[in-house]
Formats: structure tokens, sequence, C-alpha cells
């Protein structure tokens, strides 16, 4: 068996199964929007580089911003649950299967490295007070990158899964150190310290007991990467559903028993658990987090006004993945649930989650609302109405579709 | 009888394809507190038959009615009335089994205490009390298979579809749920139930329905389908041979 044929072969299938929906990406008003948002972030980016504020902490904005593009090591491996019988027997041939993968992956972050490190640069020499070179700096996130790509590799073959969750950690803080040991001190210095550090880590990640092949998680850890291509085309067009990474989030079992008992909001009951333990919230939780964050950077003008709705209207769109979490499930058309209480109930949460983060949001321009309130207010009063607009949209969405079952 | 049927499928024919019928001229009943076994070879017509109960397929011809209603008059009633057990678990993964056996009597429309009480036996009965917590990705196939029978026990309606229930069971959990069903079918449930393992329903079953390639060829109790065979005192595997293969199984 070839196995880099078979793998090139799954890779085109993947791809030709997505590529369809790409033309519905564009034509959608969700990627005129993204492109609207590109615009407006070129603009007030370019604004913010003729006047940047004095002190601005721009090697902690390059740490924060580059170590999780540093860190970011995925690799597809488009394996399936057959293959744990079929490819096996293949099992000590099966690095020739993945190299590609994991090369193609790597050379894909690294064009993405590139490309953010260009966008901070101009940032970064206006602001830092002793500045590297750029191409340096590239060499050194590009050497930094190889080595979590292959540590990450290595924790996923590590047979305790207690070891691979420290050594995740190592990852993370070697290339923090390593990230911060460049910006922060002297060329030379730090360029032996990186060195040496990912010598040790290198010969670190070597000890642990590890499988040829973990068949299992690999494949586990696919079916959630193809799901989050999915899930990001989703917005945009309607596509079939793969399985979603589930969160186990212990912390937040309770929520959904105070959904009210009763036939009527069993659905609402299904939906709240699934959102508390899916991707979605996480995805939610950073961007409403980086939301608040940049409001609070904008509090002084009407880009503030700006960064607040844009960050509702991107919440907006996550929530309507909320939609898609159970399309086609097997026990909704078995059980006797009301009809109609499946898309109001999607409505309803949909309406409360982004009523919450209009609050929070809004939390970061209290302090100005005694020295402008005109604009604080209407703020506020822009980020209701466009809830309220959305939650309309989707009730009117509903009726049509309800006359179009009839 | 002259109670009426829970379930009543008369003259089912359909299937995937209108010109290619997988099921011809059903007709059986299920009365009030029976238990009935569906039985037949790999692709006879037994999940088919079930998928056409259940709804998830439309008769080309025919009429099915559960508890005197057919699911086009109205369906919440319908299905309200009705429990299922697949072959193989489906489960949500983002739920665990406690919320899985929440969700299915919210659904149903138990109320909360009933739920609670029943859980708990349950629990009990299939020893997944410790697993009571653990999101179902994290249970064995028998364990999920468990949870499916759990959510269809925790719900009570009156009529019960289970298909091929002792897939992946240890012998502690099939002993427990035929002594379940038994306790159901005492308290007057009703039970359609397919399975290969024979020998095992055959002391359970009240009647069969013998299924092959798509038609009922016998039906009733053990007892009528040996008269109806010609072969006193068979048990039902030996019996189920000798109608399949038209009476040179032995």
């Amino acid at each position: 068996m070839n196995l880099r044929e078979l793998y090139d072969k799954r890779r085109g299938q993947f791809w030709g199964d997505i590529l369809p929906y790409l033309g519905y990406v564009i034509q959608s008003g969700v990627a005129v929007v993204t492109l609207f948002l590109l615009i407006a972030f070129a603009a007030w980016y370019t604004a913010f580089l003729q006047h940047i504020p004095q002190g601005l902490p721009i090697r902690w904005i390059m740490l924060v911003i580059l170590l999780p593009i540093v860190i970011n090591s995925s690799v597809r491996t488009y394996l399936r649950s057959a293959d744990t019988v079929f490819l096996l027997p293949q099992e000590s041939r099966m690095s020739t299967y993945f190299r590609k993968g994991w090369i193609s992956g790597v050379v894909y972050k690294i064009i993405g490295l590139g490309i953010v490190l260009l966008i901070l640069w101009p940032l970064y020499i206006r602001s830092d007070t002793s500045p590297k070179t750029l191409l340096v700096t590239f060499l050194v996130l590009v050497a930094l990158k190889l080595l979590a790509s292959y540590g990450s590799w290595r924790e996923q073959l590590m047979v305790s899964r207690t070891a691979a969750g420290a050594y995740r950690l190592l990852r993370w803080a070697v290339s923090a150190l390593g990230i911060a040991a460049w910006l922060w001190h002297p060329s030379g210095r730090s360029l032996i310290f990186i060195a040496l550090l990912g010598l040790a880590y290198g010969f670190a990640v070597r000890f642990p007991v590890r499988h040829l092949v973990a068949w299992e998680r690999l494949i586990a850890i696919e079916r959630r990467q193809a799901g989050r291509v999915m899930l990001v085309l989703s917005w945009f067009v309607n596509v079939p559903q793969r399985e979603q990474r589930v969160h186990a989030r212990k912390w937040l079992s309770g929520w959904g028993r105070g959904v009210p008992w009763g036939k009527d909001e069993a659905y609402r009951y299904l939906l709240v658990k699934s959102f508390a333990r899916s991707d979605i919230l996480g995805i939610l939780v950073r961007v409403g987090l980086l939301g608040v964050l940049l409001v609070w950077l904008t509090r002084e003008d009407w880009a503030s006004a700006a960064v607040y709705w844009i960050g509702l209207l991107i919440i907006g769109l996550q929530l309507s993945a909320l939609r898609k979490l159970h399309p086609e499930s097997f026990w909704l058309h078995i059980y006797p649930l009301p009809e109609g209480t499946r898309r109001e109930s999607e409505n309803k949460l949909i309406f409360q989650v982004q009523l919450f983060w209009v609050v929070l949001l809004w939390l970061p321009l209290i302090p100005a609302v005694p020295g402008t309130p005109d604009r604080t207010l209407l703020t506020l009063a822009g980020g209701i109405a466009l809830v309220l607009l959305s939650r309309w949209n989707a009730v009117r969405k509903n009726r049509r579709a309800d006359d179009d079952d009839e | 009888m002259s109670e009426q049927p829970v379930l009543s499928v008369q003259g089912l024919s359909g299937g995937y394809s209108i010109n290619r019928p997988v099921l011809h001229d059903i007709t059986f009943q299920v009365q009030p507190g029976e238990m009935v076994g569906l039985i037949g070879l790999n692709g006879a017509g037994k999940s088919t038959t079930m998928k056409h109960i259940l709804g998830l397929m439309n008769p080309q011809k025919g009429e099915i009615e559960v508890q005197g209603k057919r699911r086009t008059e109205d369906s919440e009633a319908y299905h309200s009335a009705l429990g299922f057990v697949p072959e193989s678990p489906l489960l949500y993964d983002e739920l665990t089994v406690r919320e899985h056996l929440e969700f299915t009597a919210r659904s149903y429309g138990v109320s909360r205490e009933d739920y609670e009480s029943r859980g708990e036996q349950l629990a009990r009965l299939f020893r997944m009390e410790e697993k009571m917590d653990s999101l179902s990705t994290h249970l064995s196939k028998g364990m999920r298979q468990k949870v499916m029978i759990m959510c269809a026990f925790v719900a009570r309606p009156s009529l019960y579809i289970i298909d091929e229930p002792f897939l992946g069971l240890d012998p502690l959990g099939i002993r427990s749920l035929l002594d379940f069903m038994l306790e159901l079918k005492a308290s007057g449930s009703s039970i359609l139930l397919s399975s290969h393992i024979l020998s095992t329903i055959e002391n359970y079953c009240d009647r069969f329905v013998v299924l092959h390639r798509g038609s009922i060829i016998a039906q009733g109790t053990l007892e009528e389908m040996r008269e109806q065979a010609g072969r006193p005192g068979l048990p039902l595997e030996e019996l189920f041979n000798v109608l399949v293969q038209g009476g040179s199984g032995i």
C-alpha cells in the first residue's frame, strides 16, 4: 500500500468536499462583513500607528500575540475509525503517511506566523527602544515553532495522558521563555539561551513511553479538526455538521438545571447542556473577552461604539452555530417534543446569551458615562437594538420556515 | 380479545424505494401487557418494520396505529406512547448518563419526582450508580446500551420497541433487563422485541411474529406456531429453522 498516495487521496477528498461551499461563503453577506471588518481594522491600525501612545508595552503585546501562534501545532491526519483495522498492519510504516501532513501543517502555519509578524512589525519598530531585525526575529520564531510542533506531535503519542499534560505545559513555558528572551535580551545572549533551551526540551521529550501510532487519539483529534472546519463554514452556509469537540467542564454541570421542567422546555435543556460543553462557548468567551479589552482600549472615542457593535455582531454569528448543534438528531424524531419548541428554544437561548454580552461588553464604558453620557448610552442602545433586530429576524425566518413546512 | 391493541399494524408495505418494497402486507397487533417477539434472519425486515412504527419511514400502503392513533393525526400523542431502544446506542456526546435520563423524562412529560425515583431504581438495577455523572463518550459499549435501555424505561410509555437489546450487555445486564421487562409487562406495558437469541426470548415472549423476506410467515404463541408448522414440542430455535427453510431445517 502506498501510504503517501493514500494521504494525498484523503486530503484531496476532504478539501474536495469543502471547495463547493467556498463560493457560497464568498457570496454570503457575512463574507462582506468580514471584509468590512478587515478594512476597518486596517484603517484603525494605520491611524493607531501614527499616534502610538507613550510607554506602550510592546514586548508584552508581541509575546501575547505571537505565543499562541508559535504554540499552535495541529496536524491533519485524515485518519478514520476503520484505520484501526485496515491500516494497523502498516503501523511500522505510518511515519510515511504522517510526514506530509506534519510538513504541510507546519509550512502553512509558518506562512501565517510570517503574515502576523509583518502586520505587527511597524508597531514593534516604532515602539521598542531597541528593536531586533525582522529576518532574525522571523527565523527565531520559525525555530521555536518547529520545536513546538515536534513536541506537540510527541505529546500525542505519549502513553500517559498525565505526562502528555505536563509536557504540554512545558511546551508553553519553553516557547514563552524563548520568545521573551529574544524580545527582552540582547541578540547574542538570547540566541545562546534559546539554543540551550531547545536542546534541553528536545532531549526531555524523548523520555516518556509512547505509542508507535496513537490510533484512537489521533482519530478523535482528526474528527474534531474536521468538525471545526465545518463549524467555521456553517457560519456562512448550511453544511452537514460533523462531530464537535466536547469539553467536560464539570464546573458548568449545574447549568441547565434551572430550565423549567416540562416538555416545552425539554429541547432548551438539551441545548443549554450542549452549549455548555461545546467549542462554541470557548470561542465565544475568547471573542467576548477580546471585545471587552478592545472596548476598554478605545473607550475615549466613537471607535469604542464601533468595536462594541462589531463585537456583538461576531458574537451573534458565533451563536448562530447553536441552531446547527442537533440538526438531524435521531431522538428529536422519536421523542414527543411539542411542535415548534425547537426553534423557540434556540431563539430564546441565543437572545439571552446575546443580552448577557450586550451588558458585559458595555461594562468598560461605565466610567465614561458621566463624561460622555450621549455616546456611551447611545452605544448601549445600539447594542440592544442590534440584539432585538436579530431576534426579530430569527422569529420571522422561523415563521417563513413553518409556512414552507405546511 | 376485545381490548384495543396498543399497536396495530395493518397491511403494511414499505421500504426505501416505491418500486422495490421491503415489507409486504405486514399485519399484526400487540395487546396491552403483552410481549411480542419479532424474529427473522438478517435482512428479513425487522428493523424496517420498527422504523415504520417509529415514524422514521412512511408506509407505502397500510396503517399503523399506536393506542388507536395514527402518527399523521396526532404526532405528539403517538410518540408519547412509544419508547425505543435501538440496536446500536445513539447517545449525545455532550450529555452525562444522568442528563440523558433527565432529557428523556422532560421530553415525555414525566414529573420530576417520578424521574428521580425511576432514575435511581434504574441506576441500581443496571449497576450504573457510579457512572451517572460520566459523559457518554467515557462509557463502554455495554454501558452505552444500558443508558439506552434506562432512557426508554424512565419514560414509561405504553409500548416499548426494543431492537436487539442484548447486544453488548454482560450476563448480569441481560438478566436485569429481562426481569425488568417482566415487571413492566405485569404493570400493563407492552413490548415489541426483536432478537436473534431465540433460546432466551422463547421463555419471555407471549407471542411471536416471524418475518421472512419482508413477509410474515407465521405468528402466534409458540404452541400455535408449532401447530402451524406441524412440529409439536419443538423449541423456538428449531421451529424457526423449519419455518424459514420451508421444512428442510431438520
